[in-house]
Parts: C-alpha cells; structure tokens; sequence
C-alpha cells in the first residue's frame, strides 16, 4: 500500500473542541497529535522544577566566572607577553599563558561533562619537546591551547549577555507575578531588562494598574514569563555547548591525521596479510607440485639410465604421466595465484570482470551495472576483490539459491550491494586475524575512506552494501 | 640401486602430492615407509608405534604453519636415542640448523626439498642420516661460510681447501667428497688434514664429529 491511500485516522472523540464567545471551533487533531499535545504542556509545566535546569543555570554560573577568571588572567599573561615579545622572558610569559588557557578550557569542558552531560572527547594531550626551546616550541604551537582561549574570548561576552538576559527573565517572572500582592499603590520590586519597555520607568505602577483585569494581565504576563525563562536560559547554554564541542573536543586536523594514520597502518597490514597468503598459496600450492614434478622426472631419468634392456618402461610412462599432469596442475594454480594478486579481467574494465565473476560464482548470480565512468585502478580492485570474497561467502556459507549483485554510481560514490536469500547470520567478526573474511574487507575498504554495512538476520538474506569514493 | 631393505622411514609432510611422491620414490627404492602422515601429532604416534630408522620432517606444518616441525624433531630426538631425523624445507633457516646442531650432528639433516629431483643424492643423503652420520644442504653451509666472522682464517685456505670444507660440512664422507670433486680420496685426505691444521681444529675419526667441528668453527 502507498501511502496516499493510508487515511488519518479521525474520530470525534479525538478531536479538541475550544469554545470562543459562544462559537464553537473544533480542532481536527488526530489521537496521536493529542498525546503528543498533552505531552508537550506537560513538559512546559514541569520545566522550571526540573534538576535540569538547575544544574544549567549552575553551570553557567560557575563556567561564566571561571571563564571570566581564566580568560582575565591568559588576557593580562598574553598582552604582557605580546609586548615582551622581543626579549625571550616575554615568549616564556606567552607559553605560560597558553598553558593556563588550556587547564581553563580542560576545566570548562569537565564542568560541562559532570553538570551538563555534554561528553566532549578530551583533546590530545600535550606533547612537551626535550629541552626549554622545546617547551617554548610545543606550547606556542599547540593548538588546543590556542582554541581553548578563543573559546574562553568567545564565551566571556557571551555569558554577560547570558547572564543579564536571562536573569532579567527570571526577575521580571517574580516582580510580575507578587505585584498583586502589594495591591494598587503598594510597593513591590520594579522590573528591569528588557521588560522595561513596557514598563517605562520600570515601575510596574506605571502600567496603571488601577483593575484587577490589569492585575491579572500582571500575573499572567509573570507565569509566561516564568515558565520562559528555562527556555531561554536553555538557549544560552546550547549555544555554548556548540562552543564547547567545536573548540574545546580534539582538534579535528589531529583527529584526521590519527584516523589517516589509522588507515595507513591498516592498509599496510593488509598489504603484508595479501603477501602473507600469496606465499603461502605458492609454498603450499605451486612449490609443492614443481618439487614433486621435479621428483618423478628425476625417477624416471635415474630408470632411463640403467641398462636399456632392462628398462621398466610401463615404469618410467607412469612417472612421466604423473609429471606432466603435475605440471598441468602447476599452470592452473599459478594462473589463479596470479589472479589473486590483480585480475587480468580488470583490464577490460570493472563491467567485464564483475561479469566474469558473476558468470563463475557457484551460486546463480544476477549481476546490474550502472557506471558511467571508469573509477579509478585502486577503486576498481577494491570492488572486485569485495564482489569476488562476498560471492565466495554466499557460496560457501549462505546455503543461497541466488544471489544479485549491483554496481552503481550514487554521486562521488561507487556503491556495491550483493545480497542473496541465504540463512543469514552473517558477523564481521574482529576477533582473529584481520585478513579473514569480511574484516578482511572491511580493512581493505576503510583504507580508502569507504564503508562497508551488513545486513544478516538470522534466517537471512544477508545484504551487503560497500560503499566506495569515486573521486579521492 | 639401493637394496638395503632393512631401512625404515617415517614421514610427515602435510603437502598430499609431495607426501605421496616422497612414499613413492622410497618404496621404489626398496625403503619401508613405516608411516606417513600431515601432522606432528600423527608422526608422534606412528613413531611410537612402530619406530623407524629416520624420520623425515616438513618443517612447516599444521596448525600454526611455522615451526612446528623443527620441535618436533628435536623433541623426537630427545626421546628416541638413535632415531635419525632428516628436516625437509622450502627455505633455509641457519637458526633452525643451529637449534638442531645444538648439541650433536649424529643423525641429523636438514635438506631443501627441491635435493629430491636428484634422486640419488636425496638417498643417499637420507641412508648417511639414518646411520648417524649427517646431510646439511650445500645452502646450509653457504649461509654460514657467508655469515661467519673468521673470514681471515677461512682466506689462508686454498680455493680446493675451502670447497672440501663445504662437502665436509654438508656431513659427506671422505669417498663422496673424492667422488664430488673428481679426485682420489687419498687428495681429500691430504686436503682434510690441510684444513685442520690451518684452522686449527681437533682432528676427528667420524664423520659427524667432524662436521660439528667444523660449524662450531664457522659459528664462533
């Protein structure tokens, strides 16, 4: 069924009925919106009692002070350092105060893990050079030190603002809403912030509150006002949550050089598990058949060379058959090894082989291709090598009856997705060496920024997405 | 041809094909295979069940494919006094040939599996382990005549003195190394004490003495 035809449900005993000056509105709202209706008064409601909120208007108390300490004394270090520059007690001056900035921002992004629960990863840790040069050197170039004081630039203006706004909020929440306490003509706090404006003069007696219809419009503005105020504290700390997560979590450079190296070391890995699993294909493949080759020819040259009437030449035929099926056997294995290390078919282009594979999998397969260009060498061998152990998977585990394979372009991206309606269960299990199965793969294809995603409940089918940069 | 039937040869080579050429090339040969099997834990039990003269051993073998074979002749060594123990590999280790030199070279021989092409030599070099004497590869040696730190003492040898060396070191007797280099034996004979008494070796009635003097000559 599309979903057109699917018709909201609507009953009249769902329906909100609001009675205005006599009329009666109804509002189509289904159960569903009703529920989620009451849900949101409800959380509006019980907002300003909430340990949440507390603990953010603590947080930003506390983190605005510490920010404002911090940033007061890297300010006073750094412009004193700045203009010492010259002299080598000026640039030590400067460190130190990158030092401090650095201790601020590690205390502020704790402060809002324990308070907040805003989980920043910690930054690299500071990496000291041998040596004072080398000190001086690692603390002016480190660059968590210099994001976190412009964390603490940033949010030292940030927080007056904060502060001002949002406890003028909660003021004018508490002035309004005791102001038919005091009565006509009494006294009672005045508003202040941005409520004075309609308030001139701040005094709320200026309203001319002479009815209790003024009194109350008061009162009602007062509990607005009060159960607004979580929000737009609330605001304040998102944005210095944003502020917090982009400039005090790792430096994104590091953290792209780490995963870099990452996948450099993975590709390497996989790299020497490929050579690995070559020269053992070979010793145990190809070697073996030439020394047992090069046995039954010498049997039979050491035969050849006895008497000649004497010759067992049923004997020596045997050896030699032998031989020359081992050597047939030799030439068969070494093509496949050789495949293994780059496949000839590639050479047509990725259709061709991808075809080929298809063509030979044990399992019948359906095979789509929609490339409008040639991806790049690595690329293309990557996706083969992906198609070709998948396949070699559903044949070997699946119990499949067919298996589809598609290659399409999506944008910048190669995407692969072989599935079969096999027993499913599939695991890409990281236990044991990385070069077994599909971990294997998923080595192979993170080294170039890839992704590789498995689908395999058990009972199947297991559907395999790899996911390829067309353009690196 | 060998008609020495009395030699009995075990076997673990976890190649199938090479397995079955080895059996076949031994039994045509007038040997009696006693056993041959994939695994260091197989051999172990058909030793034990019936011993033979010689074992000879794949060094690579399941389950880790590396070294496998090497315990397990010497730990066959050190449980059955006499039985020779011939390794069979597709590489050379000098480290492996020390560990098995390690205390003795009676009965021990560590050969490249493509010496079975020459048949007789392979054969041969098995008999001479089976009997106690010793068969190192010619690789063997030339790995440690190139790794060794006497370079001085092995340049005051003739060209002839330092081939002889090689033969003696690969474990052949005083008429095979005469047979090799085409010369009498009573030549080698004069060469062998040449050789000792440049390099200053104790001389040695048997054979596998020898070869132990001569690669703790190469080793120091």
């Amino acid at each position: 069924m599309t979903p057109d035809q699917v018709a909201p449900e609507q009953t009249d005993d769902s329906s909100v009925r609001v009675r205005i000056r006599g009329r009666e509105l109804s509002l189509a709202m289904t159960e569903e919106q009703v529920i989620r209706f009451k849900a949101l008064v409800q959380h509006i409601w019980h907002q300003p009692f909430t340990k949440r909120v507390w603990s953010e208007l603590a947080f930003f108390l506390l983190g605005s002070v510490l920010a404002g300490v911090g940033l007061a004394f890297v300010a006073m270090t750094m412009f004193a350092g700045l203009v010492l520059a010259i002299t080598f007690f000026g640039l030590a001056l400067l460190a130190f105060s990158l030092r401090i900035g650095r201790g601020v921002g590690g205390l502020e992004r704790n402060l809002a893990r324990n308070m907040l629960g805003e989980v920043v990863e910690d930054p690299q840790p500071f990496t000291n050079r041998p040596g004072f040069l080398g000190w001086l050197q690692s603390c002016l170039r480190d660059r968590v030190a210099w994001r976190a004081v412009g964390y603490l630039a940033l949010k030292v203006p940030w927080s007056i603002l904060g502060v001002f706004v949002a406890f003028s909020v909660w003021w004018d929440a508490f002035a309004c809403l005791v102001h038919p306490l005091f009565g006509q003509g009494g006294g009672g706090p005045s508003v202040w912030g941005p409520v004075q404006k309609f308030f001139p003069g701040g005094d709320l007696h200026g309203f001319d509150s002479t009815s209790f219809i003024h009194e109350a419009a008061i009162f009602i503005f007062g509990g607005i006002l009060f159960f607004a105020a979580p929000w737009v504290m609330r605001g304040f700390v998102n944005v210095d949550r944003l502020l917090i997560r982009s400039l005090l979590g790792p430096d994104p450079m590091a953290t792209r050089v780490r995963s870099l190296e990452q996948a450099r070391t993975h590709t390497v890995d996989a790299s020497a598990a490929t050579l690995r699993r070559i020269e053992r294909d070979l010793h145990d493949g190809t070697q073996a058949q030439l020394v047992a080759l090069a046995m039954r020819l010498g049997m039979a040259k050491e035969k050849l060379e006895n008497d000649p009437e004497q010759v067992d030449l049923d004997r020596v035929r045997e050896l030699v058959d032998a031989a020359h099926r081992g050597a047939k056997e030799a030439i068969t294995e070494l093509r496949d090894i050789a495949r293994g290390i780059h496949p000839p078919a590639l050479d047509i282009g990725l259709e061709g082989a991808l075809a080929t594979l298809a063509a030979r999998s044990a399992v019948p397969t359906e095979l789509t291709v929609d490339i409008a260009a040639r991806p790049t060498p690595a690329i293309e061998a990557i996706a083969y090598f992906c198609v070709a152990e998948l396949l070699a998977n559903v044949a070997q585990h699946s119990h499949a009856s067919r298996a589809t394979v598609s290659c399409a372009q999506h944008g910048t991206w190669l995407r692969l997705v072989v599935r079969d309606d096999g027993t499913g269960g599939a695991q890409l299990s990281t236990v044991g060496s990385s070069s077994s199965g599909l971990a294997g793969l998923v080595d192979r294809v993170h080294a170039v920024d890839g992704h590789l995603y498995l689908v395999s409940p058990p009972g199947g089918p297991t559907v395999v997405t790899v996911d390829l940069p067309l353009a690196s | 041809m060998t008609t020495d039937c009395s030699l009995r040869v075990a076997i673990a080579e976890d190649s199938a094909i090479l397995r079955d050429g080895l059996v076949q090339l031994l039994v045509d040969r007038g040997f009696t295979v006693t056993g041959a099997v994939g695994d260091p834990s197989a051999l172990r039990s058909s030793v034990a069940q019936n011993p033979p003269d010689v074992a000879v051993i794949d060094i690579r073998m399941p389950p880790t494919f590396t070294d496998e074979g090497l315990r397990l002749a010497l730990d066959l060594r050190a449980r059955y006094e006499g039985l020779g123990i011939l390794l069979f590999s597709q590489y050379i280790e000098t480290r492996y040939a020390a560990d098995l030199l390690a205390d003795d070279a009676a009965g021990i021989g560590y050969l490249l599996k493509d010496r079975v092409a020459d048949v007789s030599d392979f054969v041969e070099a098995l008999e001479r382990v089976a009997v106690g004497g010793t068969a190192l590869d010619p690789e063997v040696v030339t790995q440690l005549m190139g790794a060794t730190r006497r370079t001085d003492s092995l340049s005051v040898l003739t060209a002839r003195e330092r081939e002889v060396l090689a033969l003696m070191a690969e474990g052949r007797s005083n008429a095979a190394i005469a047979n090799a280099l085409v010369v009498s034996e009573g030549a080698v004979e004069k060469h062998v004490a040449n050789i000792f008494a440049k390099l200053d070796l104790p001389v040695s009635e048997k054979d596998h003495r020898r070869v132990l003097a001569v690669l703790r000559f190469l080793e120091s």
